[in-house]
């Protein structure tokens, strides 16, 4: 599996790893945390922060602060940082990059088009969007007044064109559940992420081949959860599922006849690893599924800066800045709402 | 001026003013009940409004927490939710309550079901859970809230229910029912003095008569000379009718 990356890697991208790698080293540990929770206002947060990477980004915010600044923020550090790692960029690591946020963008493009279908201000809704996802175009996604034409005009140019056209028709376009198309969407770049993963080859196919795969099968893992009694069928969910990862393609099957939680469960304990995230759960607890899983996501990106020479963890370091902002979000709304019991429920701890 | 009715005092305005008399101690009872009815239900309702905003409270708290969670689990999907609505999933019917008269707004709740399934798969791919978790807590923050609106609403027309009828009872009470007894004492007053005059009068008139009939018996006792029947013979004689003076009524 192995190359000899080592050989040529720094030539390109030794410059933008050490950059990324450095960045790493500026995520909140523990120690933060500790200080974070002891916050008694929003006020005090920045104060916190002030000593962090966020420190010259919150520092000329005007004092009644909000959550939502807070994180607006911390969001603009983490798009500075990777605005400028992606202009340095060389091929195919920029390549690499821009699919790392066109998660992002079927988001904006999804949010933008059902704004447009309900009329409101593209201004209004570009503001909404997130910045990671942000496209020369977007703004013209809300001239066309018809899905058929939104794809001639716009989204053929943009890079999530070959997932429309592979996986929705133009009815599908007028018709469809706005999340049902987010979903096939999604499934069709995670499909697509992990076949230009394979074609890089050498560590980062073998690092990002693992984050995917646990990207597809928690995926699949929520959209039965969340389908669970909904009109969704069997068969629309089974579509959803990305075509791989461990579950793929039994338990896949298994999810897909799922009623419950306990069958749901039973599927995924098939998988070794999935096993163990799951023992670490009691019976019928489906609440504190999701920061288990994000502890098991984070755990996983952690470990890629334990390899060299490869890409993912420019992917790591988005998805673990991600999950920071998180982190800093829960942490501020259970100060701002006078929740502090529930402040260990929401942070995952990175290092 | 002093505190009664203008009016002239006969016996009929007396009837009529204890007419009005008796009208006016009723409805000053009827009205006591009714601003009493009135004040019991108020405090009821002041009694609800401040449980329900404790409840409030609560529940706003846990539905904001239940946001924060979702926000967690599902980033930003505010949107997303605002724009799969095509027709409001909750509405609000007005009714009216009557108490003791009083017509008091109430509102209801009423699901009308719609845009509930397209819901359901909000955050499907992530944090649909905490969504759906969410939205149950806000929808019992939208129950509370309608039953706070409708408590507060009824609480503002009763209090001014209450206040006009207390006016009234008052008015009642100090003004129109010492007025009306005024009155009437007065007419009563008038009609005692009209009659003693009356008697006085009537007094006189038989005094006068007296006089005369003595004087003229006198002079006939001095024309004619004693007479044998004596002078009650002659003056009976003469004047028919002393003794049953058509003059005299009691």
């Amino acid at each position: 599996m192995y190359g000899f990356e080592a050989l040529w890697f720094n030539i390109k991208d030794g410059y933008l790893d050490g950059v990324v790698r450095g960045h790493r080293s500026g995520l909140l540990t523990t120690a933060d945390y500790n200080n974070l929770c002891q916050c008694e206002t929003l006020d005090d947060i920045k104060l916190n922060l002030t000593g962090t990477d966020y420190g010259p980004y919150l520092a000329n915010e005007p004092s009644p602060l909000h959550t939502t600044t807070i994180v607006d923020r911390c969001t603009e550090k983490l798009v500075d940082d990777w605005n400028k790692m992606r202009a340095n960029a060389d091929e195919p690591l920029g390549e690499f990059m821009d699919y790392c946020t066109y998660g992002h963008m079927i988001d904006n493009v999804v949010l933008i088009v059902t704004g447009t279908l309900h009329e409101r201000d593209v201004h209004e809704l570009l503001e909404k969007c997130n910045p990671l996802g942000m496209f020369d175009s977007i703004a013209t996604l809300a001239v066309a007044s018809s899905m058929r034409e939104l794809y001639r005009l716009v989204l053929v140019d943009t890079p999530l064109a070959p997932y429309f056209s592979e996986s929705l028709s133009a009815e599908d376009l007028d018709e469809m559940n706005i999340e049902i198309m987010r979903n096939t969407l999604y499934k069709a770049y995670l499909d697509d992420f992990a076949a230009f993963c394979r074609r890089l080859g050498g560590a980062t196919a073998e690092v990002m081949g693992g984050l995917l795969s646990f990207e597809a099968d928690r995926r699949a893992l929520n959209i039965t959860l969340n389908s669970i009694g909904t009109e969704l069928t069997r068969d629309d969910r089974r579509k959803l599922y990305s075509n791989f990862g461990l579950l793929y393609p039994h338990g896949h099957h298994e999810l897909a006849a799922a009623e419950d939680f306990d069958q749901i469960r039973s599927a995924m304990e098939k998988c070794p690893p999935y096993q163990a995230i799951f023992t670490k759960l009691g019976f019928g607890e489906s609440q504190m599924l999701d920061k288990v899983l994000f502890e098991e996501e984070v755990r996983r990106l952690c470990d890629t800066f334990e390899q060299q020479f490869h890409y993912s963890v420019f992917f790591a370091y988005m998805r673990l800045r991600e999950q920071e902002i998180r982190n800093i979000m829960w942490i501020a709304e259970c100060v701002a709402q006078d929740q502090k019991i529930r402040i260990n429920d929401g942070i995952v701890y990175l290092f | 001026m002093s505190n009664r009715y203008v009016c002239v005092p006969t016996v009929t305005v007396l009837a009529m003013m204890k007419a009005r008399l008796t009208g006016a101690v009723k409805g000053h009872a009827l009205l006591k009940k009714k601003a009493d009815a009135l004040t019991l239900r108020f405090r009821q309702i002041l009694k609800k409004i401040v449980q329900t905003k404790q409840e409030m409270g609560k529940t706003m708290r846990a539905g904001a927490f239940a946001l924060t969670e979702a926000k967690y689990a599902a980033g930003e999907f505010a949107t997303t939710v605002l724009d799969s609505v095509e027709s409001a999933s909750v509405r609000v019917n007005a009714q009216q309550d009557n108490v003791a008269g009083v017509k008091i707004p109430r509102f209801e709740r009423v699901m009308t079901g719609a845009s509930d399934t397209k819901m359901h798969l909000t955050g499907l791919g992530k944090g649909g859970q905490q969504v759906q978790y969410c939205r149950k807590a806000y929808m019992t923050a939208v129950e509370l809230l309608v039953e706070l609106a409708s408590l507060q609403t009824a609480f503002l027309t009763l209090d001014e229910a209450i206040k006009t009828t207390n006016r009234r009872v008052n008015a009642l009470d100090n003004v129109v029912i010492p007025k009306l007894e005024n009155t009437i004492a007065y007419i009563k007053g008038e009609l005692d003095e009209l009659e003693r005059e009356e008697f006085f009068r009537l007094k006189k008139v038989q005094a006068n008569k007296r006089k005369v009939a003595d004087e003229l018996v006198k002079r006939r006792l001095r024309e004619n000379g004693p007479t044998p029947n004596g002078a009650k013979g002659a003056l009976h004689d003469m004047m028919p009718g002393v003794d049953q003076d058509a003059d005299i009524v009691f």
